[in-house]
């Protein structure tokens, strides 16, 4: 695949001008090259093209009064090493760190090549960032990037300067797979997801104390019954990944089975890092507080804790009006092109009782609102914003709806989730075709797959492409900032 | 306080229809308490037709085309302290709360034909809540001449009455008596298989179901007992929550959907009915386990009052999906039992049985408070009970639900991902009205206010809503776009 940096960001600078849309019109088949994006109460504010690499997971990270991007890489598709023009190397997917200290500029600063192997097998596409400062024994003046390598190890670099990472640690390097790993920046606690060998689930929980992280320490594996070594019968659905609220919160929130035979289960943190630790059944029930099997034509991909939310709605009820609730996104797999597996939307569990939390509302974007599913490619959620920085937590949540773009959802009445925005960027000549088998018959599309989103806390939304098409910084506009406070 | 006018109370309603003010598109902001003479809140629905029953206290309306006619079969509860014994204006004496029978054919001119009085006892105590109707010629053993009304008597036991003259109901059959308690049953007309709420001595809940074969209504059968396990006579432990009832699909669908838990503690439970029927019947755990296919257990504060499934719904918004575009769902309706939003509120859930070993909830449906400022009405607020009527004019499309002082709501369930109310209808309070009471300060705090209980509809595609707190029964329609929706003209 050629490369096209300058025309890719002139066509997204055609959005920019001022030809976005107020209304998604009802695209009747696959978009094209030159249509703008499509908008509503969402602003594209920058673009970077993130050297045309199929993207997945970004991180936001405040470092000094900069702000940093870092963003996970799938593996390649087809040109399994896409150029680097910084510095002129072809390179397998690895992680892009860009500056977005000024969103309208985004400065492309180094690439971190990943694993060989295609989309699911290379490249690194998880990253979450700690200062060493937070870390209770890490180096104060350095800045660490978790990362995978691919299927087979997790990573730690020293980015104090993002445009020279330099690695500090790797962990495994034998891993069946790895997945949404999550690191507790005060404690240094990570919750890794592994695929150790013995393990029966091709992805479950390896806990590490990476407080230092040049000298990571392993406390022990986690996953259901069913998962461990020697266990037998069907093995339960793979962890996909967890979100942890520490040690004060003392919860643990993970999603098993992103596609379908969804499970979210709630895990008593220091259970699960005091309790006994060899991996047997009782063991494994020793620190879960509650589970929700979910129906399995739907997946748990991942999790999200809104809790403690005051409800109007029931805020003349003489109880019951403050709700804990976990906000579940399924994957949509695109098993095959355009819709030909089972809707996978956004879920609302009310965990008020966490013994027994029961799922309460979804939210899915209307199909017919854009012919998603004659677009092309995959057409459902994937994932959400994870920051919890008071300009939007608990107010807006931001789903990646691959052909859907990114979603804007006001959460503040998770009984009824509303979308209050969207933007779905426009194509470029980097967009890549998806191609798959249905009844024996290759097909190929090609259309936007919004894959994965973060925001700061400045209020900036940072969507990613799956299909290639780079990175779109935006921001809320019109009615949607007054749901989360905006001006 | 009795009801002495009905004339005056139904011309008092209609003028209002007449006059035109009877349909406000939005509802007011109520700061307090509705009063008498404030005209009905509607939107989408009109008042066809209204019937005092004498004002007791109504809980189940169950409608039966009989021959050219249509009967309104009343179940209620107990009376008050005030006045246990309602008069029977019909024959002048004073009464227990039992079953109203009222003639419906033509709903702008309902026809009080015959009350038959319940247990003695007020509100809970007394009464004959429940109330359905096989015709002789769908039992496989009734008289084809015959209509049969299984009705509860109190809390003690359940009996059969012949009303194919339903002016001249005549006591049929006591099916059994002595029982702690009796709730919402189910009976199948083609069968005559009666899935009845029963509180037998021995079992440790006030509720769970008695199995009986009703095929010939003269010679009850009893099949088994059956309930969660561990409410068996014998276990031990906690006691899992009591039945309120159940609904069959039976025999060609095969399922049962018990609904334990009013207003916490909600299971739903799916049961294969053949196993039900005709697996081992005496009550040890493994014999309870044996008929059950699954269980959803609610949100500990919210209940499984009603369920209702609408198995099959191809769901619009899944249509161009290669899987998953047909779903099976089962509405739960919880039950609001505290006046005043002393406790949780609630709801109506849809949950997505398509697997049925993990069904889930996707979705709820409520009323929004704020939109009536209903918290303050008085009484409860809060949802109760759905229409259970089968009838192609809505079933599938419309479902429609009491909420206590928010009257009955229309909610368009074609797509049950993502419920949508249409229409509502609040009647106006009456002089006939009881009060209800809050504590406040040790003191009690009375508001008077619509108490819309349960709601029935028949295949003509009129809504029939009655009123715990004894104003009545309202015949209703929809209007407007709600029409639409249900594919009326």
């Amino acid at each position: 695949m050629t490369f096209f940096t300058a025309s890719a960001l002139r066509l997204a600078g055609v959005a920019l001008a001022g030809s976005v849309l107020a209304a998604t019109p009802a695209v009747a088949q696959a978009p094209k090259i030159g249509e703008p994006a499509e908008a509503n109460n969402i602003r594209l504010v920058g673009f970077n093209d993130l050297q045309a690499r199929s993207a997945y997971q970004p991180t936001i990270h405040k470092q000094g009064d900069r702000y940093i991007a870092y963003v996970g890489h799938h593996g390649a598709s087809y040109d399994a090493k896409p150029r680097n023009p910084i510095n002129g190397t072809q390179e397998f997917n690895g992680t892009s760190i860009v500056d977005v200290t000024d969103p309208g500029q985004p400065k492309y600063l180094a690439h971190i090549p990943g694993a060989e192997g295609g989309p699911e097998s290379g490249g690194a596409q998880m990253t979450r960032v700690c200062d060493g400062r937070g870390l209770p024994k890490g180096d104060a003046n350095a800045v660490y990037l978790l990362r995978p390598f691919g299927r087979l190890a997790h990573e730690i670099w020293n980015v104090a300067d993002p445009a020279n990472p330099k690695l500090v640690t790797r962990i495994g390097g034998d891993y069946k797979d790895t997945h949404k790993s999550w690191w507790e920046c005060d404690t240094g606690i990570a919750f890794l997801v592994s695929g150790v060998p013995g393990w029966r689930a091709q992805r479950m929980l390896e806990v590490y104390d990476l407080g230092d992280p040049s000298r990571p320490a392993k406390i022990r594996d986690f996953g259901l019954p069913g998962h461990e070594p020697g266990a037998t019968g069907a093995v339960p659905s793979d962890l996909h990944g967890p979100i942890s609220t520490g040690p004060r919160g003392n919860r643990l929130y993970l999603a098993y089975g992103p596609l379908n035979g969804g499970i979210f289960q709630i895990v008593d943190r220091e259970k699960l890092l005091q309790g006994p630790k060899e991996a047997t059944p009782a063991n494994l029930r020793y620190p879960e507080v509650g589970r929700l099997d979910m129906s399995p034509l739907h997946g748990a991909h991942t999790s999200f804790p809104l809790l403690q939310m005051p409800l109007a709605e029931f805020a003349k009820s003489r109880v019951g009006a403050v709700r804990d609730f976990v906000m579940i996104v399924s994957e949509a797999t695109g098993r095959a092109n355009g819709c030909q597996e089972t809707h996978q939307m956004v879920w609302f569990a009310d965990i008020s009782v966490e013994a027994k939390p029961m799922m309460v509302s979804n939210f899915s974007v209307p199909e017919s609102s854009g012919n998603y599913c004659d677009r092309g490619v995959r057409f459902g959620a994937h994932s959400s914003n994870e920051n919890t920085a008071p300009v939007f937590h608990k107010k807006l949540a931001f789903i990646t709806y691959f052909a859907g773009g990114v979603r804007a959802l006001d959460v503040r009445n998770p009984y009824h989730p509303r979308e209050v925005g969207h933007f779905i960027p426009a194509m470029t000549e980097a967009t890549e075709k998806r191609c798959f088998k249905i009844d024996g018959q290759e097909r190929c599309t090609t259309s936007i797959q919004s894959n994965n989103v973060e925001t700061d806390d400045r209020g900036y939304i940072y969507v990613v492409d799956r299909a290639n098409t780079g990175m779109h910084i935006l921001e809320l506009t019109g009615d949607a900032r007054a749901a989360a406070g905006m001006q | 306080m009795p009801w002495t006018n009905s004339a005056d109370g139904l011309r008092t309603l209609m003028a209002g229809a007449a006059a035109g003010v009877l349909a406000y598109s939005a509802l007011p902001a109520l700061a307090q308490s509705p009063k008498i003479g404030d005209p009905p809140e509607a939107k989408n629905m009109r008042l066809v037709g209204y019937n005092d029953l004498q004002a007791r206290s109504a809980y189940q309306p169950t409608i039966q085309k009989q021959g050219s006619r249509y009967i309104a079969y009343v179940g209620h509860h107990g009376g008050t302290p005030d006045v246990p014994k309602p008069v029977n204006k019909l024959t002048g004496q004073a009464e227990f709360n039992g079953t109203s029978v009222v003639d419906v054919t033509d709903p702008a001119q309902p026809k009080y034909l015959a009350h038959i009085p319940g247990l003695p006892g007020n509100y809970e105590e007394g009464g004959a809540q429940m109330v359905r109707v096989c015709d002789g010629k769908t039992l496989p053993k009734g008289d084809a001449g015959k209509t049969y009304m299984l009705r509860v008597f109190g809390g003690r036991g359940h009996e059969i009455w012949d009303v194919t003259d339903p002016a001249k109901p005549a006591l049929l059959t006591q099916i059994v008596m002595g029982l702690k308690d009796t709730h919402k049953s189910w009976w199948e007309c083609d069968t005559g298989i009666a899935y009845l709420v029963s509180g037998v001595e021995g079992w440790r809940v006030r509720r769970m179901t008695q199995v009986y074969d009703l095929s010939d209504p003269l010679k009850p059968v009893h099949i088994r007992d059956f309930g969660l396990v561990g409410q068996e006579p014998g276990a031990t432990g906690a006691v899992p929550m009591e039945l309120h009832g159940g609904v069959s699909t039976g025999p060609q669908g095969n399922r049962i959907y018990f609904g334990h838990g009013t207003n916490k503690g909600g299971v739903l439970q799916i049961v294969d009915r053949e196993k039900l029927l005709k697996g081992p019947k005496e009550p040890t755990p493994d014999n309870l386990r044996y008929p059950e296919i699954s269980r959803i257990e609610m949100l500990p504060f919210n209940g499984a009052h009603t369920v209702f499934p609408m198995l099959q719904m191809p769901v619009a918004e899944f249509a161009q999906d290669k899987d998953g575009k047909v779903r099976d769902i089962v509405m739960i309706v919880d039950e609001q039992i505290r006046n005043e939003c002393q406790e949780e509120r609630q709801i109506v859930w849809f949950v997505d049985v398509t697997v049925e070993a993990k069904p889930m909830v996707v979705s709820n449906f409520s009323v929004p408070e704020a939109s009536g400022n209903f918290c303050q009405r008085g009484g409860r607020f809060g949802a109760h009970s759905s229409n259970e009527s089968m009838a192609p004019v809505f079933y599938k499309k419309v479902v429609f639900i009491t909420y206590f002082n928010a009257g009955v709501r229309a909610v368009d369930v074609r797509n049950p991902y993502q419920p949508k109310e249409i229409g509502y209808f609040i009647p106006s309070i009456t002089e006939a009205t009881d009060k209800r009471c809050i504590k406040v300060d040790g003191q009690d705090r009375c508001k008077t206010a619509i108490q819309s209980n349960n709601v029935e509809t028949d295949d003509r595609g009129y809504v029939y809503v009655v009123d715990r707190a004894n104003t009545g029964m309202h015949i209703l329609e929809l209007s407007g776009d709600a029409r639409a929706v249900a594919g009326m003209q």
